[in-house]
């Protein structure tokens, strides 16, 4: 019987039915549209801000008494449980040489590095890693070292040395002398600006240390920290750290990362890390009260409409009171409406949802995005949630509603 | 003949400064048809709905059935309604949207659950078995009235209100439903209460009791 109510309620009235229909998909759209988008913005984002440096730093335990990382183990790094959520990693091998380039001599610090080196392990597509990808912002004038003999200098020793692209330079370590072309000279704003770069066997061979390294910096992406995340690892039950540990929090990349270095700790570096999970989790904060702001002003527009047609439909409700319907079976036939309706707009409203999304994502990022199948149950449960609250006022009026004062002769 | 349905004393019902009832102590035997007459605004619909327990008395005592309705909450009055009561309007309130025949259903599923058979049946026996599938706007006052009366007998009322069924009807309408009426309570036995202007039809009653301002005047009984 409430079906027949309510089917011939909708066929017979298509106007309210139709105005409040809209609204609930206009709402469920839109929600539909941000929630599909906010993944896809929250990724790049979390993309972009990689290229403001490196969040992970690896250092030997042993500081003291020339603790090293070995060579060996770094293209482990691409094969831990995190790897697809490492962007990039460079080592660097640290050490103090007397240069001297026409004449001109000084101490200075010589790093041996990965520019852009092609990693190949074995399982995985092959990659680029060193500072040329995780460090955009240097401002090189010249061009990366290929050859092994070809180095690149810092701005302020370049201009100490009076040295420029094509001049050469000798670097001595204990006698060992190693002689580079400098084929670039680097702007960075911080202490790089006084070092000489080299690729790091070169550096390895001049200062004796072959197949080691000083430190790795590796740039993951990673979620934000919460209050689980702060927690310390060591005091969590199993469960408790398993969640952990599949969690791309920094510090469980980290841990992560660290596994596959022997004789490694890995830091996360917190000025980059926090200042990244802030601004993801005001991005996502953001898009959620947008949402929240979109699915309110549905509830509202539903309401005003309902309203609207409480008054046409006041003489039925109180008729059906005088019956001797009480509040449940009438608020069993108003809710039986409106869960219809919000299945109906929820559904077209993810549909239509699904298509904003993918409009949006093609305009703004270039890239075409589906929208999960789980918006579907979502998009009808906000509908749904929307049509209950845009309903309260409405049905709190037909409860109200005195049959003799309508039904009065 | 021997219980009696309604029972009131110093009933009273006042809005505001209006006193649409004034204190009144009426009695209505089981099984007994009584007419209420009075000038308009005497206050004869008030009555009306504090028996069928639309409307809540401002003082005074009532019992319908047995019950206490001053003592029954708002779905305990609903309750009360749905399975005690029957009522007719003048207006015939029907729902636009649904044909006769679900009008009926629609009684029964307030009651308790719908039956088609028994609908169509209540609906035959007003002489509307042709037009089960038609909506209020496609019927007649009298045929709209007729829907309305096999809707207020469906669930076996044990009381029937009528507040002015005839009101609207021409004079051959009127007396097909009073007709209808005599047959159904020859039947069914229930106990009929029904607000009239016209004599004629209050005559059909076996008492008629006249109210002024309020106040129950006089009664007469038409029947011995
Ligand atoms: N909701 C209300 N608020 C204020 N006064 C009311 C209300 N309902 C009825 N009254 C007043 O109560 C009095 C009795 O009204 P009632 O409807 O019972 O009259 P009635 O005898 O049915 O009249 P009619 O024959 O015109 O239908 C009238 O004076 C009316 O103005
Ligand atoms: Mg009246």
């Amino acid at each position: 019987m409430l079906i027949r109510i309510l089917k011939n309620s909708f066929l017979k009235r298509p106007k309210p039915v139709l105005l409040v229909l809209l609204s609930i998909t206009m709402g469920a759209a839109v929600a539909t549209a941000f929630l599909g988008i906010a993944g896809e913005v929250s990724h790049k984002m979390a993309l972009e801000l990689r290229s403001y440096g490196a969040n992970i730093l690896l250092e030997p335990t042993a500081l003291e008494g020339g603790g090293f990382l070995r060579e060996d183990d770094l293209p482990k790094i691409k094969t831990v449980f995190w790897k697809y959520n490492i962007t990039g990693f460079t080592p660097y091998l640290f050490g103090v040489a007397d240069l001297n380039a026409a004449g001109r001599r000084e101490r200075s610090v010589v790093t041996g590095t990965w520019f852009s080196k092609e990693l190949q392990v074995p399982g995985e597509e092959s990659t680029e890693q060193g500072i040329k990808g995780m460090a955009p912002w240097w401002d090189l004038k010249g061009r990366w070292p290929e050859a092994a003999d070809e180095a690149i200098l810092g701005a302020a020793l370049a201009r100490r040395l009076k040295l420029d692209q094509g001049s050469e330079v000798a670097a001595t370590v204990r006698g060992t002398v190693q002689r580079l072309k400098v084929c670039g000279v680097v702007t960075t704003g911080g202490f790089e600006e006084e070092q000489l770069f080299a690729p790091l066997v070169t550096v390895q061979q001049l200062l004796g240390q072959q197949g080691k390294v000083s430190r790795v910096l590796v740039s993951a992406l990673t979620v934000p920290m919460d209050d689980f995340g702060r927690k310390d690892p060591s005091t969590m039950t199993k469960d408790e750290y398993e969640k952990w540990y599949c969690t791309a929090y920094v510090t469980s990349v980290a841990k992560n990362v660290e596994e596959v270095m022997s004789g490694s700790r890995a830091k996360p570096i917190w000025q980059i890390a926090s200042a990244e999970g802030a601004l993801l989790t005001k991005l996502n904060a953001v898009m959620l009260l947008l949402t929240l702001l979109a699915l309110g002003a549905s509830a509202t527009a539903v309401s005003t409409s309902l309203m609207a047609s409480m008054a046409e439909r006041s003489p039925e409700i109180a008729l059906m009171k005088a019956m001797g319907a009480d509040r449940f079976q009438v608020s069993a036939i108003f809710l039986g409406e409106v869960l219809i309706i919000s299945v109906v707009g929820g559904f077209v409203g993810y549909l239509i949802g699904n298509q904003l999304a993918a409009l949006i994502s093609h305009t703004v990022f270039n890239s075409s995005i589906a929208s999960p199948l789980w918006l579907i149950p979502m998009a009808i449960g906000s509908a749904f949630l929307v049509a209950c609250a845009g309903s309260i006022a409405p049905l709190r009026r037909a409860l109200l509603i005195e049959p003799v004062r309508v039904l009065k002769g | 003949m021997s219980q009696t349905t309604i029972k009131t004393s110093g009933l009273t019902r006042s809005y505001g400064d209006i006193c649409a009832l004034k204190p009144i102590d009426l009695s209505v035997p089981e099984g007994e048809w009584l007419s209420v007459m009075g000038h308009s605004g005497s206050g004869k619909s008030t009555l009306m709905n504090l028996v069928g327990g639309l409307d809540r008395p401002s003082a005074g005592s009532l019992h319908v059935g047995g019950q206490d309705l001053s003592s029954l909450s708002e779905d305990g009055l609903a309750r009360f309604r749905r399975e005690y009561v029957g009522i007719i309007f003048q207006q015939h309130h029907l729902v636009p949207y649904l044909s006769a025949l679900e009008n009926v259903m629609l009684s029964q599923y307030f009651h308790s659950v719908p039956d088609e058979a028994e609908a169509r049946h209540a609906l035959e026996r007003v002489g509307l078995g042709h037009r089960l599938q038609n909506r209020p706007g496609e019927l007649s006052g009298g045929e709209q009235q007729r829907v309305c009366i096999a809707r207020a007998i469906i669930n076996s009322p044990k009381l029937l209100l009528g507040d002015e069924p005839t009101g609207n009807l021409d004079h051959k309408s009127t007396l097909m439903v009073m007709e209808l009426l005599k047959e159904l309570r020859a039947e069914e036995r229930f106990t009929v209460v029904m607000v009239t202007h016209n004599e004629e039809v209050a005559a059909w009653g076996d008492r008629t009791i006249y109210l002024a301002d309020g106040v129950l005047v006089r009664e007469e009984r038409t029947r011995p």
